[in-house]
């Protein structure tokens, strides 16, 4: 009916706007689908406000678009050959680190004062307060302690020996000056923080932007921040407007309300690769595959997955290359490990399962599945091979992705039930205590060279007794994982490092804990005139380069 | 969804002359088509997947957006899947979703009517006083709390609360309590009329109990009401039922019903749009039909009654 | 007058309080601990994170004690704080609260302008193409799903001819009068819902009015018959109309939030959807009273306007129902 017509039309209205001319930007419009919560970087956590902080603060350390470590607020990146990583042994007599950082010149907040150690010890006391709602307190608990030589420069004396003790990516420095006052109840400081009371404060932010209005729920409009210090940013003004439901969102980059859509928070990639063919001539489509590991976690203690050749088979039997191919015009690359091919420690040479239902069905015969009745497989005690595959409700890509595996497996005889939960349910209770009873297909988003410790370390398996901490679970134990990831933590040696890295995801597709997918790409949609966004794939946003983008 | 209720002076019970005035009633007869066609195709769904060679829940990535032919008559979805097909057995379960609810929320809503408008005095007044309190409330958000609720948490077995048709007994279910109100209203209503005729005069003489008399007596001089109001909420379902999808709280995928099929292709909109046309189209149908013939039914019923 | 408003405030909150102890149980019932989301989401957080995040909202205690506390505060003023904006609830609901009302003013206001004057060209023409045409009309306005039709408005009045923004609130800094464009879709989309019952009413309503003997003597007296309709008729059948709009009020605040949702209005029905969806228990519990407050206040309105509109009915026979 009216939208057939509807369709014929939007073509000629695209054919009319591209004469319109385009005036010079000094303006932009982002468009991102959640609003984030909150506005304190140590106590929200939210991919929206990772986004806006990248343009409004700087991190010491971060990982750049070439996923190599680099200083933002610090001079160089501490090395054991500069002597800026010692050893150093704590009060209790373990194994330590002394790491030294140098606030860069310049350093300033909105307010014109200056950042100096005060901020950071500072921020790290408030991090250590059992009631600040600080979330990420491990991090500062592992900061035994730090000690400020002068205004500028400082030691972080860790009470562990790792290889990645000079990342401090999630160490968000925040003012004393503005802060101390609501910090002295530390109780009240997660309501009374500047950050949530008066997210507008100019003296908050440091970055090229600082946050100028805030409509909760909305819209968060970012000016120049005069105490930048590194290049003046292009744009005069850059508005974030949060629209959810991603139609609208898209409906609005056409019709001008924005200018462009964040990757990192943005159009489900199929919606993308539809938007791409219809209006690539007025957008740049830039797809980029992250860290965001799809698969499917499996209950190993179920008598049919304990099995190594069901779990084989199962992946043998999924079309994992039409997945990606069909669904998502191979932009979403089939995974063979855990580990991204782009990151360095990725290994090429791992076992590999290429689709083959005939091989995947000869070794269900092999296993005891090999009584076909109403083309679903039966063992020898007349048991059906049947499974319950359960993923996040209302995620419409994934129930997709679960029905076509249904399929698959349908194929070689395994009887597959869907059961699906909203994400809160299955993230907040069924998975993290292990209530699925044989799949759960979601992602882990990760930064580069992770180690894998809480989701393959078989001291990180959840249970009641140990609160349900750790993420291993698929209940998955093996020596050999568990002494490779131990040394891959503290043998730092570029040879030491290779080797672990090796067994590690050679063990994992050997053993299949886990059935690889295929690694989940971001869309960024921008307008032709926008230059200089760079995309990282990882979770630190591209707007920490934002003083790079311009307007042609 | 918004206020489309009957109101009724009399019940009458002249079965040929209710015949010759609905047969003249060319909406409702032609909405009654409708869905005899409409249910009858559901119920043949699965002779058309034979027919046509096709399965609703085949998923086939190398087929997707087919376009209308022989064997996909209207074409495929994003999956691959045969869209009449799919159609067809999400009709099943839309149209099994809004007999049940509304025959529940009828069941409900005649037993509180009843009750209130025999009894009367204190008890009519606080049935009444809750009727109109759920009228009045914002039912939306509170259906949206229902719908979110933990089974389990209810002492509801992990089998029953966990299992792929959860979602299905959970919408019927939560339906049925907030919309009996309506039924409710109309059958106090006319039960208060009927209270005082002889012949209930006359039970109550003989000894009956209130019981047998509301049950023997006064229900059958009630199914008028009872049923025009159900025929309309069978629509009125249907449609909740797609907008609790729409919000993600409608039956859960793999199963099909109109109102999943029609939010998943709303994302795919600009993609497909036929996608999104042929649910919508069906529900607007079903749904406009229900109404008419609900109409037509009342008219035919109670033709001293206003058109309301 | 007084004791009327005495009774009816004391009724209100009789339901607000039992509204609440409801709500607060429902929700209690909900899976999902938000702390434990967000346990799940950080890997970094340990279980020993997790109980001080707990002890810290009060969410160790049990729910009995949590709705005692709740209300202990609400009595006292406070409300409690958002988890998900960390900012005192009634910070954040009262700006939806005002978009709401808006959008609702706006659209019932819409509503009756259109379906009295369609209402009584049917009830004047009863049984001819016209009567059958609006008949159709309002019929179409309940059935189809208001979500599809906002798509459908939004690719043909956005997407396609870019008259119109296809969603969100405009410039913050803007007027009520600046953001006007950005209310054609929601209000059409709302009305057109509530539209239909209006209109099937006000034409009962009518019928039922013109078959009275005062309209059949204007009419014998020779007045015309627009005058008979607009002089007479009109104020009588516009009681019935008021009753149903007011009972029509919480419907309506249903199809907002379909209706913010979709067109990424802030609105009230979105943050409670929105809350509710992300186990933000205060801010869920708050919205669903606030919303309830405004169900009734605008119950209390129609009946007060319905004493106006009707010399016949005082406030002391309201005081009496």
């Amino acid at each position: 009916m009216t939208i057939r017509r509807m369709i014929a039309t939007t073509a000629l209205a695209t054919v009319l706007s591209i004469g319109a001319v385009q005036a010079q930007k000094d303006e932009l419009v982002i468009g991102i689908s959640q609003f984030p919560q909150g506005f304190h970087p140590n106590i929200a956590s939210h991919v929206a406000l990772s986004l806006i902080h990248g343009m409004t603060r700087r991190p010491f350390t971060v990982y750049d678009a070439e996923w190599q470590l680099i200083c933002q607020l610090c001079t160089t990146v501490p090395t054991r050959e500069a002597g800026t990583i010692r050893d150093w042994t704590t009060p209790d007599g373990k194994p330590g680190l002394a790491v030294d950082y140098t606030i860069r010149e310049g350093a300033t907040w909105g307010d014109d004062k200056p950042i100096t150690t005060k901020d950071v010890l500072f921020t790290w006391q408030i991090g250590r307060e059992e009631t600040s709602g600080v979330n990420n307190q491990e991090l500062y608990r592992r900061m035994e302690m730090i000690e400020a030589k002068d205004a500028r420069n400082f030691t972080i004396f860790w009470n562990k020996r790792t290889c990645d003790a000079a990342a401090i990516n999630d160490f968000e420095v925040v003012p004393a000056h503005l802060e101390a006052d609501a910090a002295r109840d530390p109780t009240a400081y997660r309501t009374r923080n500047a950050y949530d009371t008066d997210p507008t404060q100019s003296g908050l932010y440091f970055g090229p932007y600082r946050i100028t209005h805030v409509e909760p729920g909305a819209t968060v409009v970012l000016e120049p921040n005069p105490t930048w210090w590194g290049t003046a940013p292009f744009f005069r003004k850059i508005t974030i407007r949060t629209i959810e439901n991603t139609a609208a969102l898209e409906a609005n980059l056409l019709s001008g309300e924005i200018d462009y859509i964040a990757g990192e928070d943005g159009i489900s990639l199929d919606q993308a690769l539809t938007f791409e063919k219809r209006h690539g001539d007025r957008f740049d489509v830039v797809f980029k595959p992250g860290l965001f590991y799809e698969h499917i976690d499996l209950r190993l203690d179920n008598p049919v997955l304990e099995d190594i050749r069901v779990r084989r088979a199962m992946l043998h039997a999924i079309d994992r290359n039409s997945i990606s191919e069909r669904l998502f015009e191979g932009k979403q690359p089939v995974a063979d490990t855990s580990v991204h091919p782009l990151d360095s420690v990725h290994v090429e040479e791992v076992r590999k399962y290429p689709f083959d239902p005939k091989l995947a069905a000869a070794m269900l015969d092999e296993a005891g599945w090999n009584d076909v009745r109403n083309g679903i497989r039966h063992n020898t005690d007349g048991e059906p091979l049947k499974l319950e595959i359960m993923t996040t409700a209302g995620n419409r890509v994934r129930e997709l992705v679960e029905q076509v595996i249904q399929s698959n497996l349908r194929d070689v005889g395994i009887d597959l039930r869907i059961r699906n939960q909203p994400a809160r349910v299955l993230f907040g209770q069924t998975i993290r205590q292990r209530e699925f009873t044989g799949m759960a297909m979601f992602a882990w988003f990760s930064s580069p060279r992770n180690v894998p410790r809480t989701t393959l370390h078989s001291s990180m398996i959840p249970t009641i007794q140990n609160g349900w901490s750790g993420q291993n679970y698929t209940g998955y134990r093996s020596d050999v994982m568990d002494t490779a990831i131990d040394k891959v933590e503290v043998e730092c040696s570029d040879d030491a490092q290779t080797r672990h890295w090796t067994t590690i995801q050679q063990t994992y597709a050997d053993e299949l804990p886990v059935l690889p997918l295929y690694f989940r790409a971001n869309a960024f949609i921008m307008p032709k005139w926008l230059k200089g966004v760079t995309p990282t794939g990882h979770q630190y946003p591209s707007t920490l380069w934002v003083e790079n983008w311009s307007a042609e | 969804m918004s206020a489309a209720e009957p109101v009724f002076g009399r019940p009458t019970a002249e079965t040929p002359l209710f015949w010759q005035r609905l047969r003249r009633n060319r909406a409702a007869m032609a909405s009654a088509v409708i869905l005899i066609v409409v249910a009858s195709l559901a119920m043949l769904a699965p002779a058309f997947e034979s027919l046509l060679g096709v399965e609703a829940t085949r998923v086939n990535l190398f087929n997707q957006y087919a376009t209308p032919g022989s064997t996909h008559w209207l074409g495929t979805d994003e999956a691959g899947r045969d869209v009449f097909v799919r159609l067809l057995y999400g009709g099943r379960i839309s149209l099994l979703v809004g007999l049940v609810a509304a025959l529940g929320a009828a069941v409900i809503g005649t037993s509180i009517g009843l009750f209130a408008g025999y009894h009367g005095g204190r008890l009519d007044t606080l049935l009444m006083r809750t009727t109109d309190g759920v009228i009045a409330l914002p039912l939306l958000p509170l259906l949206i709390v229902l719908a979110a609720i933990d089974l389990t948490k209810l002492g509801i077995p992990d089998g029953i609360a966990n299992s792929e048709m959860t979602s299905l007994y959970r919408i019927v279910f939560i339906i049925a309590i907030v919309g009996w109100t309506t039924v409710a209203r109309l059958v106090r209503a006319a039960t208060l009329s009927i209270r005082t005729r002889e012949f209930v005069r006359a039970a109550e003489a003989m000894g009956a109990g209130s019981t047998t008399i509301m049950l023997r007596h006064i229900l059958p001089n009630v199914v008028s009401p009872i049923i025009v109001a159900t025929t309309l909420s069978i629509g009125a379902v249907i449609l909740l039922e797609s907008v609790l999808s729409f919000l993600g709280l409608g039956i859960q995928p793999p199963i099909p019903s109109w109102g999943n099929m029609l939010t998943n292709a709303q994302e795919l909109a600009t993609r497909a749009p036929a996608l999104a046309v042929w649910p919508g189209a069906v529900i607007f149908v079903t749904v406009m039909a229900f109404n008419f013939l609900g109409d037509g039914l009342q008219d035919a019923l109670d033709p001293r009654s206003v058109r309301r | 007058m007084l004791t009327f408003l005495t009774r009816r405030i004391a009724g209100m909150t009789i339901v607000l309080t039992f509204m609440s102890f409801v709500v607060f149980m429902l929700i209690g019932l909900m899976p999902g601990d938000p702390i434990d989301i967000m346990i799940a989401s950080n890997p970094d957080l340990t279980p020993a994170d997790g109980e001080r995040l707990k002890r810290l909202h009060g969410l160790d205690l049990p729910l009995w004690e949590r709705y005692g506390n709740w209300l202990g505060g609400a009595l006292s003023g406070d409300l409690g704080f958002s988890r998900t904006y960390n900012r005192p609830v009634l910070d954040i609901l009262l700006p939806r609260l005002g978009n709401t009302v808006i959008l609702l003013g706006l659209s019932s206001l819409v509503a009756i302008a259109i379906a009295i004057p369609l209402g009584v060209i049917a009830a004047t023409r009863q049984q001819t193409p016209v009567d059958s045409a609006i008949n159709l009309f309002c019929f179409a306005g309940i059935s189809v799903p208001p979500f599809w039709l906002a798509l459908i408005f939004i690719l043909l009045f956005s997407v396609t001819l870019g008259w119109l923004p296809a969603g969100g609130m405009g410039a913050p800094d803007a007027g009520l009068i600046a953001r006007l464009d950005f209310l054609v879709l929601p209000v059409t989309t709302l009305t057109i819902a509530s539209l239909a019952g209006y209109t099937r009413f006000a034409r009962a309503a009518m019928i039922e009015v013109l078959r009275q003997d005062y309209i059949r003597t204007a009419r014998a007296k020779g007045l015309g018959p627009t005058r008979t309709v607009f002089g007479h008729g009109l104020r009588n059948a516009m009681l019935p109309l008021t009753t149903i709009v007011a009972l029509d009020f919480g419907a309506l605040f249903s199809g907002a939030l379909i209706t913010e949702t979709m067109f990424g209005y802030l609105g009230m029905g979105k943050l409670i959807y929105d809350s509710i969806l992300g186990n933000d228990f205060n801010l869920a519990l708050v919205g669903l009273l606030l919303a309830t407050l405004v169900v009734l206040i605008g119950n209390f309105l129609a009946d007060i306007a319905y004493a106006v509109l009707d010399p016949r009915i005082s406030f002391r026979a309201l005081e009496a129902a």
